[in-house]
C-alpha cells in the first residue's frame, strides 16, 4: 500500500521521544497533523506536535481520513481506539523506563498533578507495553517500527536510515538529523553514556 | 500443593470444558483459568495506573 494512503503514527509512552520524532519527521519533509494548541514549554522546548482530536479517539474517528499520508502523535494507550478501517505505519518510541518516569514526574510536578509511585508505575508500564505489543501483533492494519530514543541520540544516522526505509524513503534524512539536539537529552539514567 | 473444592455441578462442567478444549486433566484446565484471570487482573490494574498518569500529564481526557 502506498505511504500516501496510510496514516503515520508516532506512538509510545509520554516522554519517550514522541515529540522529537514528530519534529524530525516535520524537518524531514513529512506532513504532520497538529493544531499547535499545546505550546512549547520547559518540558518540550521544541513543541509537542499534538492534535487535540486524538484525545477523543474513542468517541470520534471521523477525522482520521484527513491524516492519510501525514504523521500524527498518538500515545500508546490510545492505539486500541484506532479503527481497523485505516492502515497505520507506527513509529513506536522506546526509552529507558527510569528516564521516562523521571521525566514524567518532573512534568507532573510542574502541572501540580500527583504521580503514581515510581515502582508501581514501572511495573504498570511493563505490563501495558507487553499487552499492547501482543495486541498489535494480531492486528493486520498496523505495521510497527520500534525505535529506541537512547539509540537515536547515540547513533542517529543508523536509526534515521531505518526510519527512512520504513517510510519508503519518503523523508529527507538530512533534515531529520538536524532536529536532534543532544542538549535536550536531560533526563538521563546513570547507565547511559554522555 | 493446595487443594480446591468445587461445587459438583461446576466440577462436572469443568471436566467437560477441559476435555473439549484438549486439556490433559481438569486440574491443568483450572490452573490455566486461574493463571489467565490473575494475568487479566494485573493487566487491568496496570492500565488503570497508566491511565491515571497519562491523564495527569494531559495526554488523555
Amino acid at each position: 500500500m502506498p505511504i500516501e494512503s496510510e496514516i503515520i503514527v508516532v506512538s509510545g509512552l509520554p516522554r519517550s521521544g514522541t515529540s522529537l520524532m514528530m519534529q524530525m519527521l516535520h524537518q524531514g519533509g513529512c506532513s504532520i497533523l497538529t493544531d499547535s494548541r499545546r505550546e512549547p514549554d520547559t518540558d518540550n522546548p521544541a513543541g509537542y506536535f499534538e492534535y487535540e482530536n486524538v484525545k477523543r479517539l474513542r468517541q470520534d474517528t471521523s477525522w482520521l481520513p484527513q491524516a492519510r499520508g501525514k504523521a500524527v502523535k498518538i500515545v500508546s494507550q490510545l492505539l486500541y481506539d484506532l479503527p481497523a478501517t485505516e492502515h497505520y505505519r507506527v513509529i513506536f518510541m522506546e526509552r529507558d523506563a527510569d528516564e521516562v518516569l523521571v521525566s514524567q514526574e518532573k512534568m507532573l510536578r510542574r502541572l501540580n498533578q500527583p504521580a503514581v509511585p515510581r515502582e508501581t508505575m514501572k511495573q504498570a508500564c511493563d505490563l501495558h507495553l507487553q499487552r499492547l505489543f501482543e495486541w498489535l501483533a494480531q492486528r493486520s492494519e498496523f505495521t510497527i517500527l520500534r525505535v529506541s530514543y537512547n539509540h537515536l541520540i547515540q547513533t542517529a544516522a543508523a536509526e534515521i536510515s531505518r526510519i527512512s526505509e520504513f517510510l519508503d524513503g519518503s523523508v529527507d534524512v538530512g533534515g531529520m538529523s538536524g532536529a536532534i539536539d543532544p542538549a535536550l537529552y536531560r533526563n538521563r539514567s546513570p547507565g547511559q553514556p554522555d | 500443593m493446595g487443594k480446591l473444592n468445587l461445587e459438583p455441578g461446576l466440577y462436572e462442567r469443568a471436566v467437560r470444558a477441559a476435555a473439549s478444549a484438549g486439556y490433559s486433566s481438569v486440574e491443568e484446565f483450572v490452573a490455566h483459568c486461574v493463571e489467565n484471570e490473575i494475568k487479566r487482573q494485573s493487566s487491568d490494574e496496570a492500565e488503570a495506573h497508566v491511565t491515571e498518569q497519562l491523564r495527569g500529564l494531559g495526554y488523555i481526557q
